[in-house]
């Protein structure tokens, strides 16, 4: 866990970066910090592992004052990923990865072995280790950065606008792999981004900053979209919250109808049962039929195939097999966010992040 | 043609075939004096350049004392040496050093703060210490500019070296003083002629060394153009 009591930086020229910050990051989860450009947010990341040192306050790593450790070693110790990502051109990505593990004084057949294992994990194909850094794409140099930071295991993983410099499709990508990393790995993510929907899509703990890193709102992303602070970080969170929040809640919870006929039209299936589109009152096919797979949707997703279904109905398909198992109308849809809704309300922990949906489609 | 006749009549002089006078232990000379200027310049300014580039302190002190030093006229520098130092290695070392240095100071500090700062932070940040910084990943991306500056500076204490004969001592400018001196046109001539030779065979020598220096990618962008290009 990490822990800044009144932390600040206040530069010698005067100006302010920091005021003084108390924030808690709970240890196993993800929290990010957004905000606009000059709300301080990179140097409240950069008070962690020593890169920025508070002029008052401290920030406690485990209990421990991180002021009271040696710089390098606790830099070893905490995965830093930066926007360019930052490998060393003049080194093979897989040297690149085991640069800690080499710093950790492993056998170079060790730390590779490892920084193979790392490619895997961060999906690029195990012929990347032998490449340099200038050979590959911007999203696969972040990737690089992220299996660097990641090698020698630490707890801690820091980053700082890590996928701001890619395009959206990749963006959306490495997000995912985040995603699915943390479901696997739990480290204590901190995560600095100025863009929201990066925060309400990676965030177990939405912190939203204003000038001189004060706290406007510190959240789950569910209460921030559904229930902002004040005028400032609704104007920060901009049109559509509503539709938005969707995205966040996991479709599980629809209740499905048949696969009956609803205003004329029907369900055409293909002999496995998948749905091939719907036949219209005039008896013209129109297909495919739009559908979505409950278990690992988000209701924003399920919506949007009601809303593009000539029907009005969304087919809910097995993930595995894409069978069809149900229907689901606007409506039906709905009154699930309704009750999800509840749901969420009735949990007020620090940590309510719960509706993470990783195959979650958003705005 | 008449300079043909003098290159011919200075290599086939016999006091040049062999002896104190002879070409190749005057080259030997000159190239010892070279060597010995561009260690002890190495020894003093790449170090200096390498911590003033990476703290970025003193940067301004750099460019005051390069420009300083770079108008300091060889001659005068000689002539005081004699006077300080008596005539010795020494005399004609101390020029030749003072001339080479702000070079390679300059290369050195401008390669270090040239290294990409993401790179920088990305090193320091993932917990290599100051010192591995500089070393890991500031001098790799330096030393393109490094050698260059060693390059400069080589042509330069190659074609300045020839004082030491301003002064008694030996190397290619004795060909050229005795040669003015003795109206000996010939060993003039050859005399400069193998300076110019050997400036521009250090020039070449280096080509290869900065090329390989680059960064794996600069290296490859570098492979398609022409020698003359990369010079």
């Amino acid at each position: 866990m990490i822990r800044f009591e009144g932390a600040a930086k206040r530069h010698p020229d005067g100006t302010v970066a920091v005021e003084g910050l108390d924030l808690e990051v709970p240890a196993g989860r993800t929290t990010v910090l957004v905000g606009p450009s000059g709300c301080g947010k990179t140097t409240i990341l950069r008070m962690v592992n020593r890169m920025v040192t508070p002029t008052a306050g401290r920030v406690l790593l485990d209990g421990a004052d991180v002021a009271g450790l040696d710089a390098a070693k606790l830099r070893r110790g905490i995965g830093y990923v930066i926007q360019q990502a930052g490998l060393f051109p003049q080194r093979r990505v897989l040297d690149n990865i085991a640069t800690v593990p080499y710093l950790l004084g492993w056998d170079r057949k060790r730390a590779r072995a490892r920084a193979a294992e790392m490619l895997e994990l961060v999906g690029l194909p195990p012929e990347t280790g032998r490449r340099y850094p200038f050979q590959l794409s911007g999203g696969q140099q972040q990737r690089v950065g992220v299996a660097r930071a990641l090698a020698a295991d630490p707890p801690v993983l820091l980053m700082d606008e890590p996928f701001s410099a890619v395009d959206p499709v990749v963006r959306a990508g490495l997000q995912e792999e985040l995603l699915r990393l943390q479901a696997e790995l739990h480290k204590t993510v901190l995560f600095v981004t100025h863009d929201i929907d990066e925060a309400v899509r990676l965030g177990d703990q939405v912190v939203v900053l204003r000038d001189h890193g004060h706290i406007a709102q510190r959240a789950d992303p569910h209460t921030l979209l559904t229930s902002p602070a004040d005028q400032d970080v609704t104007a920060f969170l901009g049109p559509g919250r509503g539709l938005r929040g969707l995205g966040l809640v996991p479709a599980t919870g629809v209740e499905l109808d048949g696969l009956g006929r609803a205003d004329g039209w029907e369900l055409a299936l293909d002999a496995e049962g998948r749905p091939t589109g719907w036949t219209g009152p005039d008896g013209q096919l129109q297909g495919p039929a739009p559908v979505f797979v409950p278990a690992r949707d988000s209701l924003h997703a399920a919506l949007d195939a009601a809303v593009l279904s000539p029907s009005g109905l969304a087919v809910a398909v097995d993930a595995e097999t894409g069978r069809a198992v149900g229907t689901v109308s606007r409506a039906g849809i709905l009154g699930a966010l309704a009750a999800g809704a509840a749901a969420a309300g009735t949990s007020t922990g620090t940590s309510a992040g719960t509706a993470k949906v990783p195959g979650g489609r958003q705005p | 043609m008449n300079w043909l006749d003098w290159i011919s009549a200075f290599v086939n002089d016999p006091a040049h075939r062999s002896g104190p006078d002879s070409i190749v232990h005057r080259v030997g000379e000159h190239l010892a004096f070279t060597g010995e200027a561009l260690l002890w310049a190495s020894l003093l300014a790449i170090p200096a350049g390498l911590l003033i580039g990476y703290t970025g302190r003193g940067a301004f002190a750099v460019t005051a004392l390069a420009g300083t030093a770079r108008a300091l006229p060889t001659l005068g520098l000689v002539t005081l040496a004699v006077l300080l130092a008596k005539i010795s290695d020494l005399t004609v070392l101390i020029p030749l050093v003072a001339l080479a240095a702000p070079s390679l100071l300059v290369a050195a500090a401008e390669g270090v703060r040239g290294t990409d700062p993401q790179v920088r932070d990305a090193a320091l940040g993932t917990g290599l210490t100051h010192r591995q910084v500089l070393f890991r990943v500031c001098l790799p991306a330096a030393l393109p500019t490094l050698l260059a500056g060693l390059r400069t500076a080589t042509v330069q204490v190659i074609a300045t070296a020839t004082v030491a004969a301003y002064v008694g001592l030996g190397g290619l400018g004795r060909y050229v003083i005795d040669g003015l001196a003795t109206k000996n046109y010939p060993t003039t001539v050859g005399g400069a002629l193998l300076v110019v030779l050997l400036a521009v065979g250090a020039q070449l020598l280096f080509a290869p060394l900065i090329r390989y220096s680059l960064p794996p990618g600069a290296r490859a962008q570098r492979r398609s153009l022409t020698p003359k290009e990369s010079l």
